[in-house]
């Protein structure tokens, strides 16, 4: 066990180390209080913007709460705004994409064309546009995220079904008397939905990139929430003499980026 | 190749239309209008109505939209809600100092990602390949504007150095200017750099397992020249096509690191217009980010059509 543990570790060093990397940031987010039983939201003005000390590991921000129970209290708040947001992603977009990429035709181009508007829109505006407009809160968010990455799962499951489509096992089904439904649900959607896992592992730095650069503008979560980006927000006033208001929320932020990052080029390679 | 570039250019102004229409409907239907901040508590229902005549907006929504593509076209956007000067200008002026900035990350990122990407690409597997990707990964994982906080917080807390907060012109002077856009430019050419080496080097790789590589080897051809000139010609279709995206993301990163640096561009109007409900300026900075997206992507396949003879048929 342990052997075989240890050669694949040495096969494959980015994927085990970006695995064991997401493990540990999944279990802090789902678990926060076992690591940070101090509230993040408690204020104690009298204790504001202290450097890192054993009381408090990560210092004090400017209002006296203590920083590393707001970085371990963010993780839930930012990454299950991005996983989420990329859930609805890929299941619009790849449903969408797979009976565009089957049916072809009039519904096919329609949303193809759709596709295209949303993609001129370089993301970081789109995302500053609905939330700027509609208003910022965790919903608009969120929706916004999913909007700006639509595109890309429909264009990946697009792409799948059309491949799939002309595989035998298609026709058979086809030839059987399967309804349309049957097979786009049943057949086709299963095989298409390696690409769609395989598009949300890339998006998924990106959409945090995105997700934070909100947050930082205010155009994201709101404070007082422990958002990593809206921390950075806060932080940017105080960056010159208390930088690790702004160090810490952001090595969070490289942190997951960096185990995402690690398992898709450790997918990629299957050597 | 005319009729292509026609076609393209056709296709472009349908896209922008199309996405013009988004961006007015989505401004009209946002809650809460600048009217209602104008009158405030005071306002009375006359004055509202007034108001509201005088910024045309108790016509239909299609009218309005009409009346305003209708001088679009023109190049007139309209005046400010809050400034009442012309959308045009303040548009175009902040465009050109995003614009500068991206333009000066594109050229520094290029200059210093593709001879990256070319040598870990041949040497792939070595020492000097494995500190370039964990450069790559590292840094496409840093957001650009935490690179900023810390650029900020590094060089003054050891060079005892902070940028000039008041934003000066290239026209006035250039080494003030470039001064100023030193460290916003730094924050934003990590990231770039990075995505340009592991681009460019994954395309090596690919191009040096090709027999055209091999017979120029087998030639006694040195590497300095199978890389610069046969290599990097080759994968320069694809490579033109990534600098466009490259420029694209580029001028959406400078938009978030905008304010922290007090520079006067589109992401600052944006924002602030944005906050004040001031929809002329967030219409017209908005449609500026689509035509030049847009122009980009049309430059892209324009100019690797002209590259590259293989594609015009």
């Amino acid at each position: 066990m342990t052997a075989q543990f240890a050669s694949m570790i040495a096969r494959r060093p980015a994927l085990t180390m970006g695995m064991a990397l997401a493990l540990a940031i999944a279990v802090v987010a789902l678990l926060p209080g076992l690591f940070a039983p101090q509230p993040p939201n408690a204020i104690d003005v009298g204790r504001a913007l202290l450097p890192p000390s054993a009381e408090h590991w990560f210092g004090t921000d400017h209002v006296g709460r203590d920083v590393y129970a707001r970085v371990v209290h963010g993780a839930r708040v930012t990454l299950g705004i991005v996983a989420g947001s990329l859930a609805l992603s890929a299941l619009f977009g790849g449903v969408a994409g797979t009976i565009a990429g089957y049916l072809r035709g009039w519904s096919d181009l329609f949303s193809g064309q759709l596709v295209e508007v949303i993609l001129s829109f370089p993301p970081i505006f789109l995302g500053v546009m609905i939330t700027g407009i509609i208003g910022s809160n965790v919903a608009n968010l969120m929706l916004a995220l999913s909007i700006v990455y639509l595109p890309l799962f429909f264009r990946a499951a697009r792409s799948a079904a059309m491949v799939e489509s002309a595989r035998p096992y298609v026709e058979a089904a086809q030839v059987l008397g399967a309804g349309e439904g049957r097979i786009l649900f049943r057949h086709l959607l299963p095989n298409v939905l390696p690409a769609v896992l395989t598009q949300y592992i890339i998006l998924f730095p990106l959409a945090l990139q995105i997700q934070a650069a909100l947050g930082f503008l205010g155009l994201g979560v709101q404070p007082p929430t422990p958002d990593w980006g809206a921390s950075l927000q806060e932080s940017k006033d105080y960056v010159l003499y208390a930088s690790w208001t702004a160090i810490f929320p952001g090595l969070a932020l490289v942190v997951s980026s960096l185990a995402v990052i690690l398992i898709g080029r450790g997918l990629q390679s299957r050597t | 190749m005319t009729r292509f570039i026609v076609f393209r250019c056709l296709a472009a102004i349908l896209t922008v239309w199309l996405a013009s229409m988004v961006v007015f409907a989505m401004v009209r239907a946002a809650p809460g209008d600048i009217i209602e901040m104008m009158m405030g508590q005071m306002g009375s229902s006359e004055g509202e109505a007034a108001l509201r005549r005088f910024f045309g907006l108790d016509q239909p929504v299609y009218v309005q939209y009409l009346d305003w593509l209708g001088r679009v076209v023109t190049g007139d956007f309209g005046s400010s809600w809050r400034q009442g000067s012309p959308v045009t200008e303040l548009v175009f002026n902040a465009f050109t100092v995003s614009f500068e900035l991206a333009l000066l990350v594109l050229i520094v990122s290029s200059l210093i990602g593709v001879p990256l990407g070319l040598l870990a690409g041949y040497r792939a597997g070595s020492a000097v390949d494995t500190i370039i990707q964990a450069f790559n990964v590292l840094f496409l994982a840093t957001p650009v504007f935490w690179l900023a906080l810390m650029l900020l917080f590094g060089v003054s807390t050891f060079f005892y150095w902070s940028p000039p907060t008041i934003y000066v012109s290239p026209l006035r002077s250039l080494t003030d200017n470039l001064i100023i856009l030193a460290m916003p430019m730094a924050s934003l050419a990590f990231l770039q750099i990075a995505a340009y080496a592991q681009f460019v080097r994954q395309h090596v790789v690919e191009a040096l397992q090709q027999d055209y590589v091999r017979a120029l080897k087998a030639r006694g051809v040195p590497a300095r020249t199978i890389l610069g000139k046969h290599v990097l010609r080759n994968i320069l279709v694809p490579l033109i096509t990534f600098m466009g995206l490259i420029f694209i993301q580029i001028l959406g990163g400078v938009v978030v690191i905008e304010s922290l640096f007090g520079l006067p561009g589109l992401g600052r109007l944006l924002v602030n217009a944005l906050y004040a409900r001031d929809f002329p300026v967030v219409q017209g900075a908005l449609v500026m980010v689509l035509i030049s997206a847009i122009a980009i992507n049309l430059l892209v396949d324009i100019l690797y059509r002209a590259i590259d003879p293989r594609l015009r048929s």
